[in-house]
């Protein structure tokens, strides 16, 4: 069992009572720096052992986390999956105005087409119509779109998950960069809320109370 | 006061598809003076050049938003009586409560359809 200070301290003053002098001699100070020395010894080796399983634990934290960070696939993320998503987001933007714009234009070609006469106002409906159902198929391609962008999502959150219980992650404060600290500000200054999804906002009746 | 449908109307959004769909609802209640800003800045820019009998604004633009020009709007002697529309997807109840405090005239929320739009024109002018 390893010596305490106290114990080590006590040997020392035992053994100079012991010889029952005051002024130690050289054997004294020898057998005082024999047990300074194995008391020194023995609390270097602890200290050791303390130590190396401290290093040996770091070791085991470092080759874990390099495993999750392995997991994580972060360039897979950065390269190919955000910008993926981005490009079909972009493309549901753009399909969705040339839909809205194509079914605009044979909407004010309807209002503003002659009624004067009858067949060719008839035929002319029937030809935009048809051009307006033709242009609503986009919904189909954006949903198909859309899942994409859902199913990358649903990815990362996963792997971001997993990274954060393997490294038990906390959130620290002023991570932002002075531009986006002001957007954030001005987004909370300005109420820039956005459009909210079911339940997050209100309706045009609760609007209308408001204003009653 | 009824509504003059010959008055000037500023349709503010940074959303040209939008201010297409507005100026074609407010052709379809008689409107056909509509001029359009694609932000606040530019609209307020137009008001000091022409007289509007009614401005219908967007919240959600950059640099300037529709809550911006309308505290400008209504900080203006020459322009603080211009009746005022938010037409907007902002539908926080925080949005609806900071737009009446500052001095809005009514509030659409999107999307929203040519009656509302109609009814709330009507309102502003107590019809």
């Amino acid at each position: 069992m390893p010596q305490t200070r106290r114990q080590t301290y006590d040997s020392i003053l035992g053994h100079l009572r012991a010889n029952g002098k005051n002024d130690p001699s050289l054997g004294d100070v020898v057998a005082l720096a024999r047990i300074a020395s194995e008391s020194m010894q023995q609390f270097i080796h602890n200290m050791d052992a303390a130590v190396n399983r401290e290093l040996r634990g770091i070791a085991d934290y470092i080759v874990t986390m390099k495993q999750e960070i392995g997991v994580f696939q972060a360039n897979d993320i950065k390269d190919s999956r955000i910008p993926a998503a981005g490009q079909e987001l972009d493309a549901v933007v753009q399909s969705t105005e040339q839909a809205t714009n194509s079914i605009m234009e044979c909407a004010e070609e309807i209002l503003a087409a002659d009624t004067s006469n009858p067949e060719a106002y008839q035929s002319l409906v029937n030809d935009k119509v048809m051009q307006i159902f033709e242009a609503c198929s986009f919904q189909d391609l954006t949903g198909q779109r859309v899942s994409k962008v859902v199913e990358t999502l649903q990815t990362i959150e996963k792997r971001v998950g997993r990274l954060i219980d393997a490294v038990n992650a906390k959130d620290i404060d002023g991570v932002l960069s002075m531009a986006e600290e002001q957007r954030k500000k001005r987004k909370e200054m300005l109420m820039l809320n956005g459009p909210q999804l079911e339940g997050g906002g209100i309706d045009q009746t609760s609007v209308d109370e408001l204003f009653k | 006061m009824a509504v003059d449908s010959s008055m000037s109307v500023l349709v503010v959004d940074d959303y040209k598809t939008m201010i297409r769909i507005i100026r074609n609802l407010l052709k379809q209640i008689g409107f056909e003076d509509v001029d359009e800003a694609a932000d606040g800045s530019e609209a307020l820019g137009k008001m000091r050049e022409k007289r509007y009998g009614l401005v219908i604004s967007d919240w959600n633009m950059e640099p300037m938003t529709g809550y911006e020009l309308l505290k400008e709007v209504r900080g203006d002697e020459k322009l603080q009586k211009t009746p005022f529309i938010m037409v907007t997807a902002e539908s926080k109840t925080e949005n609806v409560i900071a737009a009446k405090k500052a001095g809005v005239n009514n509030y659409i929320v999107k999307p929203f359809n040519a009656q509302t739009l109609k009814s709330k024109i009507d309102a502003v002018f107590g019809d």
